[in-house]
């Protein structure tokens, strides 16, 4: 839920004077796009709440930094991604990615479930639930490369334009569409190697 | 079109960004050739699913929470460290700022240490001041180099061993030919020692401390029973042996008439007959360290110097001192006050 373009500009007026009322109305109108983008990026849904509540408090405390109130969404989004890189990269040193295959469980807002079978020819409406089609996505994610996830995420999961997706990561649009294209094919590859 | 390029156009075709000759192209080899067809399904079915991906609704007290940790925070980190502003800048900044400051720094403290009391004392030094101790000395010389003369030469501690060394093998004769050169030109050892005197000793010897102080009134209130006494007179004398320099000063004290009314420590109150007081000085001169034109002279020159004293010079000094000597003690007396500098 976002309110009007004017309306906006008015919160993140106040959350820079340190009005905390107008800055929980911006937490509660992103929390959701920041938490599903930590989620998608680290496949974990407490190191997302707490990655997320770090990029609200960031926010808090340099949106006194940011210019244009129109390039709000951006910037949050800017500083989600430089808090998953980050994270990322402290939990591949603590190896926390490694013990976990394809064949784990897997952790769901439910709790743990059994791993889904790919098979690109069933329907999987009828073989499995969506919510076990979600996680193996999920799963597939993690395995690929950072950049490819981030892709992948932006662009199919959140449905950023190539234009703005362009501007996050500041890639030519004809690259972005050539990279996003392999990383579609990898997790295709990904998939099906678990069904065979 | 091969299967490869067929393959990378799966992305245009699903998103539709296909020319229509292209789309064309691709649909007739899909109908050609079943593994790209194959390849396709696939690719659309993963496509299917990603899309189909929902949302994860945030848990439940994301927002406490958030303000709770944001509480935490604020408690851990109450203002602003001093530093913290600073350490955000870039390098590129504080890399040139720092630099200054070292620069700053040295500078200052370059400034200080010249500025000292050390160095003022230095300064003072190298003034012209009136030496009541030399009358043949040249102090426009001493400003030339004032530093030079303050050091030690190297030839200068050989040929005090030398010296000594003559002295010990010919102590009779030394006695007699010390005096001597006492009247021309103090003793080499005399020279060096006197020139290592340091700023402390300097001044505490301009500086007449309270117990000096005691003694001149205790000079003063002795000379005011000496007849027709001069006010009070003072010298400071340079001297490297104490108890030798005071036998010597006791020496030339008889020769002028005089006597000693009071030895201390480092002080000496002598009374002597005024006429005899500018030739006493002279004598003393001798006891005491030598000018710094003395000092610039080459060692060669001193020794030559100070081993063959002109003898009509000795002849006349002689005379004096029995003209001195002869005079009674009726005429008017100065108290003088003699400081001894080691």
């Amino acid at each position: 839920m976002k309110a009007s373009p004017r309306v906006e500009k008015e919160l993140i007026e106040r959350c820079k004077a340190g009005d905390k009322k107008a800055f929980e109305v911006i937490v509660l109108h992103r929390q959701k796009r920041v938490f599903n983008l930590a989620y998608r990026m680290l496949g974990n849904l407490e190191e997302a709440k707490d990655l997320a509540q770090e990029v609200f408090i960031s926010v808090f405390q340099s949106i006194e930094d940011l210019k244009e109130e129109i390039k709000f969404d951006a910037w949050l989004t800017q500083i989600t991604l430089n808090h998953c890189r980050n994270r990322w990269k402290y939990l591949k040193r603590r190896q926390y990615f490694n013990s976990e295959s394809l064949d784990d469980p897997i952790e769901t807002e439910d709790g743990n479930m059994p791993k889904a079978i790919y098979d690109p020819s069933d329907n999987p409406e009828t073989l499995y639930e969506k919510k076990s089609i979600q996680e193996l996505i999920q799963r597939g994610l993690l395995r690929l490369k950072e950049d490819q996830r981030e892709l992948l995420v932006l662009r199919d999961l959140q449905g950023f334009s190539y234009e703005e997706i362009g501007q996050l990561l500041r890639l030519p649009e004809g690259t972005i569409k050539s990279r996003l294209h392999r990383a579609r094919m990898d997790l295709k590859e990904v998939l099906e190697k678990v069904a065979h | 079109m091969d299967c490869e390029k067929v393959r990378d156009r799966f992305s245009s075709l699903l998103e539709k960004e296909l020319t229509t000759i292209e789309e064309k192209i691709i649909k007739e080899h899909l109908a050609s050739c079943s593994e790209c067809k194959r390849e396709l399904a696939g690719f659309e079915k993963t496509m299917q699913w990603l899309h189909s991906t929902n949302e994860v609704d945030v848990p439940e007290g994301f927002l406490p929470e958030l303000y709770k940790k944001m509480e935490e925070r604020k408690k851990a980190f109450p203002v602003k460290k001093m530093g913290e502003e600073w350490f955000r800048f870039p390098l590129l900044l504080k890399l040139p700022a720092q630099a200054v400051a070292m620069v700053a720094i040295v500078f200052l403290v370059l400034y200080l240490t010249k500025t000292t009391p050390m160095e003022n004392y230095r300064v003072k030094e190298t003034l012209p001041e009136p030496s009541p101790l030399s009358t043949e000395k040249k102090p426009e010389e001493r400003l030339l180099i004032p530093f030079e003369s303050s050091r030690p030469k190297k030839s200068e501690p050989a040929d005090v061993r030398s010296q000594e060394k003559e002295r010990e093998q010919k102590p009779q004769e030394e006695q007699v030919e010390g005096e001597e050169k006492r009247t021309e030109t103090p003793s080499e050892k005399t020279e060096v020692m006197a020139h290592r005197i340091e700023s402390k000793d300097r001044v505490t010897a301009t500086l007449p401390s309270p117990e000096h102080e005691t003694i001149r009134k205790e000079g003063i209130a002795k000379q005011k029973s000496i007849p027709a006494s001069k006010p009070l007179e003072e010298m400071v004398l340079r001297i490297s042996d104490r108890v030798k320099a005071i036998s010597q000063i006791h020496e030339i004290i008889k020769q002028f008439g005089g006597e000693m009314i009071r030895t201390e420590d480092q002080l000496l109150i002598v009374s002597l007959p005024t006429s005899s007081i500018s030739e006493f000085k002279k004598e003393l001169g001798g006891l005491s360290g030598v000018s710094q034109a003395d000092a610039l002279t080459p060692p060669q020159q001193d020794r030559v110097r100070l081993r063959a004293p002109s003898k009509p010079v000795r002849e006349e000094v002689d005379e004096r001192r029995r003209e001195l000597a002869g005079k009674g003690t009726d005429e008017p007396r100065t108290v003088v006050r003699i400081l001894l500098l080691e």
